[in-house]
């Protein structure tokens, strides 16, 4: 923390800066472990064809495995500057294709659970911190574990049972809409609610909406314990500061002092939490995505692993990956804004 | 070059699919359905399908699996075409094709056909497509299939020779099969490399209105299609899952009104007691088969007794009741029930399954007991369902005495590797054919170096297939494949132990799914209804 | 589940390494100390922790004298049992789709999820503190480019490396088990090595064993006797919300399909994935008692992180002694109680410290120093306050 400079552009290139060889180490860390692991890209990915020599051969050469690995690690390398990830093996799609077909769902699912997530998780931290070790608290904090301590796919399953078969009320829970609503959206964005909102589809909105509450609820409370518990520590500890011990002792009611003063200031670090979540939001994605059927990057990545796809994998996981990295810059930049005293 | 094909490539789809035999087959309709607000398009004879499955590829040139067979199969025409529920190809875009000698195979087209944006069809696009295919050569593509073309000449418009390297009775089924698609030569196919992923031109029934990979396919009525099929829907609809609970879900609730591919033997069970809301269980049959495979240079499956006492211990009927809930039926041969020459030729010579009998055969053959054997099966590329259906027969083999049943599985593509490479004693595989005839049932796995390495080599069974392809006469070539049965039976380099069935499921007012459960295993789209 | 398991650790390493100057391995004693004197909400979380866990250990470790029937029994005195059969006598919580016991299955689960678990903990815990102690003792270039490395994995998110690990070390001879805990070792290294870096940057620079170093004590004898054991003192609370990640992770994996075999041996996850589908046809008992296991031995281990956490962390704990009472004016009855300590070394500013010192170190040799002392600063400031 020295102070030897203030300056918020200069804050912001250093950041940057570091994150390149983050993203460098990040490439050849992918690159060299899905070369690494056992199995054969070429003929994994023709299914049970059996392929002629030559046609290996040939596939071998259009994907590029036959060249040494450094200069396939070099190409990579540059092709992902260009924004090339390649093309799949299994499938012949294009990896920016698939992350703008299918990043759209992962999105929109991540999207709504992390507001799930602040909805549920800030008023029951603040209340838990706020009636410290009172049954509020107790209970407040207990959910807040148990939700944790449950895999996406327990809470999926858990949700389907409850909520569609026992109550009947969200009938169809997977996909991201009704076939026929999907089939009318005119695709743009690639964001499938955006795109009906675009058309001025308020139909399909609605429908869309519906279809999304059951997979954003259980993404979301996975990440709920971790603001439930976030807000709670830092409003204790913002309780005990000097100026709201200060506010105390000129008279000002405890209410009061809560509400103007220590909220305000135990919500500014969950900035930070929500950049430390997008990875465990992206991760859990994966399960919930499958448990719903949800057709996001999270099944494909899924799918494309089980055909051995090795550029769809590894294109697939270097974009999240670079996703992480990049709302983690994105995340210091505005706490740097917020706070004068993080930077350089 | 021997003919080679893709060993059931549907099957990868979902993590629980399988149980079936491969296919998509059905499709659900549109409006109506419940919980489905009727938004958008939709409109009055749209179906929706759902299924599992996951589609390799809309490029004919690299489509070589069941999936993608189904959208190409009404989107593009061939020169011939099997109907639904047939194995007899009939003419498509093509007027009359025939051997003028045996070497030699030629079509007269239809005049006045066009592709969906209005292109002209003619026998230059007929020479290109197959020459495109051949020259992509693509390793996931269906290429392989045309080993026994040499050249293809288009001397007119209406006239397309193909020339062939050796006489083969079966390349007019090939022809007739997907791999025979037609696409424009010009425009957007280019000669020695695959189209855009989801570019679909072709001059069958249908076109593709909208594709969204791994969620949907939107199927219109193609205006330019001058064909015979007649549609009974006004649109069709693909809805992909990935989860095989979602789809018995949507299915129930009727966001499909068609599910096929995927659901488990468990789900079916459940469905078929659901006749009272009006849904319905359809099967029908399936060309899919399911078998033990030995590799008969490796110990102890080398010895002949002990690969006909797994024979003569196996029981398929029981295996078939706990593991698959009698989704799938008994097969007793390499070529499935339904084919000409079919023949129960493991029935005729093991007749129900005996540990006594096994156990003479054992001791006939001086073999010591138990006789300890790894068994190698995979839940990954065959179905969650392969791990019940290899368990329960190694509970058979273990309780017979006579064996000790190690039970190993591994990842895809280890297990392919490792089979191919002739590490495996025994183990679990599985077939579709390409086209249907029952050569495709024999050649690919009693030739020498056969699709399954299993390093047999019996010139008389070799001699048998050089005689059923080469004959035009259908009594002679099914003489031939039943004694090559018979060999299969005796030798026994594979235990045939089911076919798949197709199971279909409809909701109230879809119609004429069961028209389309044939053994091609694709979904017909015109055929089905809805109300 | 990134902030759930590092938070704690980020926090108790500060007051552990402070304790322990010159006060070498009364640690333990301490800790054991707070444990008994731990009232609240924090006690309550750390026994029903302790005790849950212990049940999970237990079952695990009696697997076979516990269980009805082996995990791949499928009938019982030549009798089958039912497929997908209705919880009764023979079988207390029904049978599968493949008619096995599923009471055997979730038993014989405990133990497969504590194998993994163990060798995983153990796993991370070797290489996570050797690199941490290595790292932050010698520094230098090495030091850099471990941190690099180590923040690049660490912002992976954990499952997707845990499949790709899970992938890349297919096949190893040792089975899924060994496999499966590989995978999830390689997603909980980093978080040791941050924890052990930082409590050997701050311990490296103690009188003590500057004073070891200027009698000519060797680096591998300073590390060793010195250092390390106040560095692993950092280790325990990691260690158990590890353990419960671990045991998520093993799920997800399994679930996912791409952990342990089903023909190995009988894992939760595998069996709640292929009981999904029965879930649809009504048939609740399959997924319901393996999804229970899960969740019950993830919490254990999760509450008793969380109440070690509450118990020994200062921030969070309550002094009797410190209650101080303030007299509101209007409303004279509120009771407000205040900790003695005061808060900087919450979570959120330990690891925005910790991110701030990344851009000083690549800025160049020259500022290693900056970047060290910035980041044991989180660390450092509350000990000194709070003493």
């Amino acid at each position: 923390m020295s102070q030897k400079s203030g300056s918020l552009g200069r804050y912001f290139v250093i950041r940057l800066a570091m994150a390149v060889p983050m993203v460098l180490i990040l490439l050849t860390l992918v690159f060299f472990m899905l070369r690494v692991a056992p199995g054969d890209p070429v003929t994994a990915s023709a299914g049970g064809a059996k392929m002629t020599a030559e046609q290996i051969a040939a596939k071998r050469h259009a994907a590029g495995f036959d060249r040494p690995l450094i200069n396939q690690y070099g190409e990579y390398l540059g092709n992902v500057v260009k924004g090339d990830f390649g093309t799949t093996i299994s499938d012949h799609r294009k990896v920016t294709d698939i992350i703008v077909e299918n990043g759209g769902a992962t999105l929109t699912l991540a999207l709504a659970a992390l507001f799930v997530a602040l909805v549920v998780g800030l008023p029951l931290g603040l209340l838990a911190g706020r009636y410290r070790d009172t049954g509020f608290d107790v209970a407040i904090r207990l959910f807040g574990i148990v939700t944790y301590a449950a895999p996406a796919f327990v809470l999926g399953a858990l949700a389907q049972i409850v909520f569609v078969k026992k109550l009947g009320w969200l009938d169809d829970s997977s996909l991201q809409a009704s076939p026929l609503i999907q089939a009318s959206v005119p695709t743009k964005s690639h964001i499938l609610i955006v795109d009906a909102a675009m058309a001025g589809d308020w139909n399909a909105v609605h429908n869309i909406f519906l279809h999304l509450i059951l997979p954003s609820v259980t993404l979301g409370l996975i990440i709920v314990g971790v603001f439930i518990r976030m807000v709670r520590v830092n409003l204790i500890q913002t309780l005990r500061g000097d100026y709201v011990e200060a506010a105390r002792a000129r008279g000002i009611r405890e209410h009061k002092v809560v509400t103007k003063h220590a909220f305000r200031n135990a919500l500014i670090p969950v900035i930070t939490v929500i950049g430390m979540q997008v990875a465990l939001l992206l991760g859990g994605s994966v399960l919930t995505e499958k448990t719903f059927s949800w057709p996001g990057l999270g099944n494909q990545l899924i799918n494309y692993l089980n055909a051995r796809d090795y550029i769809a994998v590894q294109g697939i996981v270097t974009f999240i990956a670079v996703v992480v990295i990049v709302i983690g810059i994105l995340i210091d930049f505005v706490n740097a804004l917020i706070d004068p005293r993080v930077r350089y | 070059m021997a003919r080679t094909k893709r060993v059931i490539a549907a099957a990868t789809v979902g993590i629980l699919a399988a149980s079936m035999a491969a296919c998509s087959s059905d499709d659900g309709s549109g409006k109506g359905n419940g919980g489905n607000p009727s938004g958008g398009a939709g409109g009055g004879g749209t179906v929706i399908l759902g299924t599992t499955d996951k589609v390799g590829s809309l490029d004919p040139a690299a489509a070589y699996d069941l999936p993608s067979w189904t959208i190409i199969r009404n989107t593009f025409q061939k020169l011939y075409r099997f109907p639904e529920g047939s194995t007899t190809a009939v003419p498509d875009a093509a007027q009359k094709c025939d051997f003028p000698d045996p070497k030699t195979y030629s079509c007269t087209l239809k005049p006045g056909q066009t592709f969906s944006d209005g292109t002209p069809l003619t026998a230059k696009d007929v020479k290109f497509s197959f020459e495109r295919m051949l020259k992509i050569n693509d390793p996931n593509g269906p290429a392989p299939l045309l080993g026994s073309m040499d050249t293809v000449d288009a001397p007119d418009d209406n006239t397309v020779v193909f020339h062939l390297k050796n006489a083969d009775v079966t390349f007019a089924s090939v022809v007739a099969s997907e791999v025979g698609a037609i696409v424009p030569s010009s425009g957007k196919y280019p000669l020695d490399k695959l189209a855009d992923n989801s570019t679909l031109l072709g001059s069958g029934a249908y076109k593709l209105a909208k594709y969204t990979p791994g969620q949907q396919a939107v199927f219109e009525l193609n205006d330019k299609y001058k064909g015979d099929i007649k549609p009974a829907n006004g649109k069709f609809l693909i809805q992909y899952f990935t989860e095989s609970s979602a789809l018995k879900q949507a299915i129930e609730n009727g966001t499909v009104d068609v599910a096929v591919t995927g659901l488990s033997p468990t789900d079916i069970t459940d469905l078929r007691g659901k006749s009272s809301q009006g849904i319905k269980v359809i099967d029908g049959i399936g060309s899919t088969i399911r078998f033990m495979t030995f590799n008969v240079k490796s110990a102890p499956v080398d010895n002949k007794a002990v690969r006909q006492a797994i024979a003569q211990t196996v029981d398929r009927e029981s295996m078939i009741k706990q593991a698959y809930n009698g989704t799938v039926d008994p097969l007793y041969s390499l070529v499935a029930n339904g084919f000409a020459g079919h023949a129960d030729a493991f029935k005729d010579k093991y007749g129900a399954p005996s540990k006594d009998k096994a156990k003479a055969i054992l001791d006939a053959a001086g073999v010591k007991t138990p006789v300890d054997l790894t068994l190698w099966y995979n839940p990954g590329h065959y179905g969650a369902t392969t791990a019940d259906e290899y368990t329960e027969i190694k509970r058979q083999l273990d309780a017979s005495g006579l064996f000790k049943v190690n039970l190993q599985t591994t990842e895809w593509e280890a297990y392919k590797k490792s089979f191919a490479a002739g590490e495996y004693a025994a183990w679990g595989a599985g077939w579709q054919p390409d086209f249907p005839d029952s050569d495709n049932y024999i050649e690919p796995f009693l030739r020498p170096d056969g699709t399954f390495h299993v390093n047999y080599d019996n010139p008389a069974a070799k001699a048998l297939i050089e005689k059923e392809r080469t004959s035009a006469d259908p009594a002679a070539r099914n003489a031939a494949f039943a004694e090559a049965q018979k060999i299969a039976a005796d030798d026994v380099p594979y235990i045939p132990l089911w076919q798949g069935k197709q199971v279909a499921v409809t909701r109230p007012g879809v119609e004429g799914v069961d028209k389309t459960l044939d053994v091609s295993v694709l979904v017909s789209f015109w055929v089905i209804s809805k109300k | 589940m990134t902030s759930m398991q590092t938070t704690p650790p980020v926090t108790t390493v500060a007051p552990s390494a402070a304790r322990s100057k010159g006060r070498r391995f009364s640690g333990p004693r301490q800790t054991l100390g707070l444990i008994r004197e731990a009232h609240g909400i924090g006690k309550f979380m750390l026994w029903s922790g302790i005790v849950l866990s212990t049940l999970f250990v237990l079952t695990a470790l009696l697997a076979p004298w516990i269980s009805p029937y082996d995990f791949d029994t499928y009938q019982d005195g030549g009798e089958r049992f039912p497929k997908l059969g209705e919880p009764s006598g023979t079988n207390t919580f029904g049978t599968t789709v493949q008619s096995l016991d599923v009471l055997s299955r979730v038993i014989w689960g405990a133990r497969t999820a504590l194998e993994v678990m163990v060798l995983a903990v153990v796993f991370s815990l070797i290489v996570g503190v050797l690199l941490g102690l290595v790292s932050g003792f010698f520094g230098g270039w090495l030091d850099r480019i471990l941190v690099l490395i180590m923040d690049t994995l660490f912002a992976f998110p954990y499952l997707l490396l845990a499949i790709v690990a899970a992938f890349m070390f297919q096949g190893l001879p040792g089975g899924g088990v060994l496999t499966t805990a590989i995978a999830i070792t390689v997603v909980y290294i980093p978080q040791y090595f941050r924890v052990v870096r930082a409590s050997t940057l701050s311990a490296r620079e103690a009188m003590y064993v500057e004073a070891a170093r200027a009698i000519g004590a060797k680096p591998g004898t300073i590390m060793r006797r010195y250092i390390f054991g106040n560095v692993i003192q950092s280790v325990p609370v990691i260690t158990t919300v590890n353990a419960a990640d671990a045991l998520s992770t093993l799920a997800g994996l399994g679930f996912l399909g791409f952990g342990i075999q089903p023909t190995e041996a009988a894992e939760w996850g595998y069996d709640v994935s292929r009981a999904l589908t029965d879930i649809n046809a009504d048939i609740w008992w399959t997924a319901t008692f393996p999804c229970v296991a899960i969740v019950l031995a993830i919490l254990g281990f999760t509450l008793l992180g969380e109440g070690l956490n509450d118990v020994l962390n200062p921030t969070m704990r309550r002094r009797k002694i410190s209650k101080v009472i303030i007299p509101a004016l209007t409303k004279p009855r509120t009771v407000v109680t205040v900790a003695a300590v005061p808060a900087q070394a919450d979570a959120p500013a330990a690891e925005s410290t910790e991110t701030e010192a990344e851009p000083a170190a690549a800025d160049g040799a020259e500022s290693t120093e900056t970047a060290e002392t910035a980041e044991t600063a989180g660390s450092e400031q509350p000990q000194e306050e709070g003493k």
